[in-house]
């Protein structure tokens, strides 16, 4: 794999629901890739599949099989070849979720919150041994949100920006390589919505990571690099008007 | 390691595993205590009917068998013995005072060497006692006290040493009946007795008050020796003095048991040691000293030895001889002793072969299978508690799942696998189970070790007594846990947890992350 390559591509992704006997399809042939290191958007009205896409990226879910050439890769590999138990471990230790509605564990503290994620890597006698450098990981991590301090709240006890940082630090205490967020700012007022994206962008420049967001909102796909836009089911052609990649 | 944290999580910010936890803690506690209180009081029923029997019995009946002190001594010289006693064992009839007349089986023992081989001593009624039974603890009414009343004179002592030795104190044989047998010692709610004093008022207009206190009295015995034929001989009726009565806890026995002094059953039952003679040829014989004729006396050619039906062996301390292949080994040992016996007094002495050779197990085989069933049936109530408490645990696990399911979607989006979700709510369901048991286990032994306090409470305050002492024949409801028991239905109740959570965790692990993630 070079530098420059692709570290997450998607190829030809097709998904249909089926609601009772009706199939909804919501991805029709969708192609999306990221290189190593970018931020890209992803930008759509709701109900256009957005959350669906990224459920097949993080390998939470896997994409309708009988269409030609359809194929996730991660640093090279297919998604689907791997077993069950593979990609268990492809989302334990590579990817990092971020969710509109933050989902914190509601009995955990802050603190417990964040190292959860590296429970579940480690396994029991795993975790033993590297108890103390993720707890000094995670707590490192939420002091770089300013949470440093609420480290044995619960999250019923965090306003919504806060409850949002302590996810994104979750999803990054096991160092993954691609970041998964999927609406990081749709449930935050503007000004808490802009300060979390100048979280992710610092994290970003810091860990060398790779931001795959999607997003319904222009002004939140104006801070990555790259923007593509989602419709009918597939990446709408550049110069739709309104669809341009406008510098942030 | 997530599991383990959710575990405790979980289960200290929920009711819900408070419910499940409950039910498996009421089952363990219900069936626990059941289970001590119903095998206690059957345990008190056997050890009742071992009391009186020691623990293997050698037993010819009605001519019975001689040399018994040799069998005894070569009993005793064996390891394995502790002790054994001679017995005489037969039927009478009974003529109280008052003229009742009651058929019972008479057992002629000496008093010392019985009590080696049973429990004897302790079933002498009459005696003093510095405590009172428990539920007379208020009341005292128990005379044996030495309070006041109409026994308040009576000399406890005198009459305990005369009830252990069946004799007077003028060293005349005497009895012991069941404290059953008169009718005249009346059983009270407390347990004790109180010996009957009914008031008569005379024809002048006086009040009596007649002592019924069988032990300052007498009463008629009639025995009827039989020949080896089983022919009656003639009928043998003695007045004797009654020394005290016993209590053993079975009412049979109390009822229709009475106790005498060996030799004056051996004499009355014709089986005491006698010189054997030989009758004159002439009836009148010339007498060199005074030369006259005088009566001829017969011959004496032997003695026939003191006879015994019945020699009771007591086993060693360390032989066991509670299951039934233990003293079936240890009766085979006696049986081998008794051979030897038989060898040593070849046509004098029953065969070894036809000798009856028992054990307390043989004598009591329709109680203890009474009491295999009763304890089958717990087991089988115990069985449906389980079964029940399965239902309910998998219900509250069920929908604690339900309402968990986001937290499923996450642990999934972070990597945790199917097996992982499983594994979480099986431990889950094991923790509610253990600490359930746990607590469970602990009530169980409050209320088995308070049962008696309970119990009067219920009766005080409620009016509700479900063992009336005057029903079940004893003064305490036995209050031992049984840790195997317990150990048993702690385990039971911790797979009975696993088992109800078994099909909530497969659910789990097999949902869907991505529905899961969604669930609102
Ligand atoms: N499990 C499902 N069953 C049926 N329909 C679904 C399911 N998940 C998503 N959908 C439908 O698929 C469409 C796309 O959903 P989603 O990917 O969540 O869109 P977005 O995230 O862009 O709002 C929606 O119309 C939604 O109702
Ligand atoms: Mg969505």
């Amino acid at each position: 794999m070079t530098e420059t390559g692709p570290i997450i591509s998607a190829t030809n992704l097709h998904k249909t629901y089926k609601m009772g006997r009706v199939k909804v399809p919501v991805l029709r042939g969708l192609s999306v890739s990221a290189r190593k290191g970018e931020w890209v958007a992803i930008l759509g009205a709701s109900g256009s599949g957005k959350s669906t896409l990224l459920h097949l990226l993080g390998g939470l879910d896997r994409p309708d099989r009988g269409h030609k050439d359809t194929a996730i890769h991660f640093e090279g590999k297919p998604l689907g070849k791997m077993s069950r138990h593979e990609l268990d471990r492809y989302r334990a230790t590579q990817v990092g979720f971020v969710f509109q509605f933050y989902h914190l564990l509601p009995e955990l503290r802050v603190l417990e919150n964040v190292t959860v994620g590296a429970m579940v890597r480690h396994g029991l006698t795993g975790f033993l041994g590297a108890k103390h450098k993720v707890n000094r990981r995670a707590t490192e991590l939420l002091d770089a949100f300013g949470l440093g301090h609420r480290l044995r709240h619960r999250p019923g006890e965090l306003s919504g920006g806060e409850r949002q940082r302590v996810a994104i630090a979750r999803a990054l205490i096991n160092q993954p390589r691609l970041l998964l967020a999927d609406e990081p700012t749709g449930n935050l007022d503007r000004k808490t919505g802009e300060a979390i994206l100048d979280s992710l962008a610092a994290l970003r420049e810091k860990l060398a990571l790779t931001v795959v967001m999607v997003t319904h909102d222009q002004h939140v796909a104006d801070r990555a690099d790259r923007v593509i836009r989602l419709a009918d089911g597939v990446v709408a052609p550049e110069g739709v008007p309104g669809a341009e990649n406008a510098s942030p | 390691m997530y599991q383990l944290l959710l575990t405790r999580k979980y289960l200290t910010s929920k009711v819900m595993p408070l419910l499940a936890m409950a039910a498996v803690t009421l089952s363990v506690a219900t069936v626990l205590v059941t289970w001590s209180v119903m095998g206690g009081f059957l345990n008190t029923l056997l050890s009742s009917g071992r009391t009186l029997i020691g623990d293997v019995s050698i037993h010819w009946p009605n001519v019975g068998f001689p040399y018994y002190d040799d069998l005894i001594e070569r009993l005793e010289a064996d390891p394995q013995v502790a002790a054994a006693a001679p017995l005489i064992e037969t039927f009478g009839v009974v003529a109280l005072p008052d003229d009742q007349v009651h058929g019972v089986v008479v057992k002629g023992v000496d008093g010392p060497s019985y009590a080696r081989v049973s429990g004897f001593d302790d079933s002498v009624w009459w005696r003093p006692i510095d405590e009172p039974l428990r539920k007379d603890r208020e009341t005292r009414e128990d005379p044996r006290l030495g309070g006041e009343g109409y026994h308040a004179g009576t000399d406890w002592n005198a009459l305990l040493e005369s009830g252990l030795t069946l004799s007077e104190p003028d060293g005349e044989a005497a009895v012991v009946p069941g404290i059953e047998l008169s009718g005249w010692n009346f059983r009270r709610a407390s347990g004790v007795y109180v010996p009957g004093a009914p008031a008569m008022s005379s024809r002048d207009g006086r009040t009596d008050y007649l002592n019924l206190f069988l032990p300052d009295g007498e009463l008629t015995l009639h025995l009827m020796p039989l020949d080896s034929r089983g022919r009656g001989v003639e009928t043998v009726t003695r007045t004797v003095p009654v020394a005290n009565e016993f209590h053993s806890g079975i009412f049979e026995a109390d009822s229709r048991t009475m106790f005498a002094r060996l030799d004056l059953i051996q004499r009355m039952m014709k089986m005491d040691a006698a010189e054997k003679i030989v009758a004159p040829a002439s009836p009148f014989v010339f007498d060199p000293a005074s030369g006259e004729l005088v009566q001829a006396q017969p011959e004496v050619v032997g003695v026939d030895p003191a006879r015994v039906t019945t020699v009771l062996v007591r086993a060693a301390e360390g032989v066991p001889v509670e299951s039934e292949a233990a003293i079936a080994a240890f009766r085979d040992r006696v049986a081998d002793i008794y051979a030897e016996f038989a060898e040593a007094h070849q046509g004098e002495v029953p065969s070894s072969m036809s000798i009856l050779v028992r054990s307390w197990r043989d004598q009591n085989r329709s109680m203890i299978a009474a009491v295999e069933k009763e304890t089958g049936l717990v087991l089988f109530v115990f069985g449906l508690v389980c079964f029940t408490t399965v239902f309910l645990v998998l219900a509250i696990f069920w929908s604690m799942v339900s309402e968990k399911t986001k937290d499923i979607g996450i642990l999934r989006s972070l990597g945790g696998s199917t097996a992982g979700i499983a594994a979480l709510w099986l431990q889950y369901g094991a923790a509610v189970g253990t600490v359930g048991s746990g607590v469970g286990l602990i009530a169980a032994w409050l209320v088995v070790r308070n049962i008696n306090e309970i119990h009067e409470w219920l009766g005080q305050n409620l009016g509700l007594v479900i063992w009336d002492p005057a029903v079940y024949y004893f003064f305490e409801i036995p209050s031992d846990m049984d840790w195997s028991k317990a150990a048993t239905v702690v385990v039971a109740g911790v797979l009975t947890c696993l088992i109800g959570a078994l099909i909530p965790a497969v659910r789990a692990g097999a949902m869907d992350p991505v529905r899961a993630l969604r669930f609102e």
